[in-house]
């Protein structure tokens, strides 16, 4: 019974038309603060131009994985705004620039793209992994962040197809 | 040592005090609050070629919207304060880390400090908090003379009757000398004391101090952030829950071994950072060598991608 549920979920795509791009971070190192930048050079199986992990100096460049940009909900920041789910003592305010993601996006359901293709602009990103809360971040901030960011703390994804992105670009499912 | 932010922070104001003084004083492009330091903080300044220099904060420990520090330039140094003296001016800008406290203010009723010269800088911010809070303490402050003194005037006015000079030249009058043992035999029970300054002024301070209670003397040591002279030896895990002994290779990590013996573990950065790994011992002498745990964490638990035992070390697995 589950099995066939599962298949039938699997088979019928997540109904989603697009979202937007709204900011767009890079670091220049592990430990930097994230800058803002109006557009962004993303280069295929490398990187965001001038950010750590282009240059393969980000906390995590060692390791292999899917990194070559990040991306963040702007939901998840207005739910930690209001203490949603009530986890800690109160709410906790993050700015775009502070959760270490490159891209912050609205009205795109990130846990729903593992394994998938999707555009931001004229980039295709590939959907690699969901990014998992590190106590880094805490001691960077000084946050309690652990627990609230758990299964919400950004997707991890290989590009695809580079392009330059901008900020106000629409994000959009790819049929594949 | 916990990760810190660094900011690419703006030169606001570089002003000399003294011949060889230079006070700076540093402002965040965009944010109007910085991380609040506490008195006794310093910051890293991470300078052009990869050095990284530990500078103690020394502006009001209340205004959270500058950095100050003061720099001496050492000429015989290994060169970061020449730069920081030719280079760093007005409209620069210097990646500078968050504030971190390894000279902290103690809880206490009274508070006495020895400061030698330029290692005055993490004691002005302590002296003006305490004064703030009307908290007693007294401020013994050792130069070559006033002219090379720094923040004299300030100290002056911040501590009044509370700072007893001594300057080694000193006009028509005798050289005055800081005996420490006399005045650490002089303070009253339950007062903490502080020193920061020259080697040879430390060093007779420690002395002085030798059959203190550790808590209540306190030294500023400014510690390298990456030991590169550590070299890896061999140890054995021991399982609580089993028993059962894992020999560690110096040239592979707890994690590593304990993962191939099919325990799982769950890790991240594995090297130190994010914290991922930790895990609870209950016996043995960790070598901790990660960047998350704090001291009290580090009682109970230790960091198995990096942090290595004397000898042996029992997990609670």
């Amino acid at each position: 019974m589950l099995e066939t549920r599962l298949a039938e979920r699997s088979a019928s795509p997540t109904k989603w038309s697009g979202g937007r791009l709204l900011h767009i971070h890079i670091a220049p190192a592990a430990s930097f603060e994230m800058e803002e930048i109006e557009e962004a050079n993303f280069i295929a199986g490398r990187g965001i131009e001038g950010d750590r992990y282009f240059l393969g100096t980000g906390t995590y460049s060692p390791k292999p994985d899917y990194r070559e940009v990040t991306l963040f909900e702007i939901e998840t920041l207005e739910a930690l705004a209001r203490n949603d789910p009530p986890l800690q003592s109160g709410p906790i305010m993050l700015a775009p620039e502070d959760h270490r993601r490159n891209l912050t996006v609205r009205g795109v359901p990130l846990n729903h793209l593992v394994g998938k293709r999707f555009r931001v602009g004229q980039a295709v990103l590939y959907g690699g992994r969901l990014n998992f809360p590190c106590r880094y971040i805490e001691e960077l901030l000084g946050l309690p962040l652990y627990l609230p960011l758990y299964n919400r703390s950004g997707l991890n994804c290989r590009i695809e197809k580079g392009a330059v992105v901008r900020r106000g670009d629409p994000v959009e499912p790819l049929d594949d | 040592m916990t990760a810190r932010i660094i900011m690419k922070m703006a030169v606001a104001d570089t002003r000399a005090i003294t011949d060889s003084v230079r006070v700076i004083t540093l402002r965040h492009p965009r944010r109007a609050h910085l991380p609040k330091p506490t008195p006794g903080s310093h910051v890293d300044l991470h300078l052009p070629g990869g050095q990284i220099r530990q500078y103690s904060l020394c502006g009001d420990p209340d205004d959270d919207t500058v950095y100050q520090i003061a720099v001496k330039r050492e000429d015989d140094g290994r060169g970061a304060s020449r730069w920081i003296h030719d280079n760093l001016t007005a409209g620069g800008v210097i990646p500078v880390s968050a504030p971190r406290n390894n000279f902290p203010l103690a809880q206490a009723e009274r508070h006495v400090f020895v400061a030698g010269g330029i290692g005055i800088t993490p004691i002005l911010p302590m002296t003006r908090h305490l004064a703030r809070h009307n908290i007693p303490f007294e401020l013994h402050y050792c130069a070559h003379a006033a002219r090379d003194a720094p923040f004299l005037p300030a100290l002056r006015e911040v501590c009044g009757p509370r700072l007893s000079t001594y300057f080694s030249i000193a006009g028509d009058r005798p050289p005055a000398r800081l005996d420490v043992e006399t005045l650490l035999k002089s303070v009253t029970p339950g007062t903490h004391v502080y020193c920061c300054g020259p080697q040879r002024l430390t060093q007779a301070f420690r002395a002085a101090a030798n059959n203190w209670p550790e808590s209540y003397v306190h030294c500023e040591v400014f510690k390298p952030t990456l030991d590169e002279n550590f070299v890896a030896e061999p140890f054995d895990v021991k399982l609580a829950s089993t028993g059962e002994v894992l020999r560690i290779p110096a040239n592979k990590s707890a994690l590593d071994v304990l993962r191939a013996h099919g325990v799982g573990l769950p890790s991240s950065c594995e090297f130190g950072i994010c914290g991922s790994c930790a895990c609870r011992y209950v016996d043995g002498t960790v070598i901790h060598r990660d960047s998350v745990l704090d001291i009290t964490a580090r009682q109970e638990q230790m960091i198995l991608c990096v942090s290595r035992a004397r000898v042996s070390v029992t997990l609670d697995l």
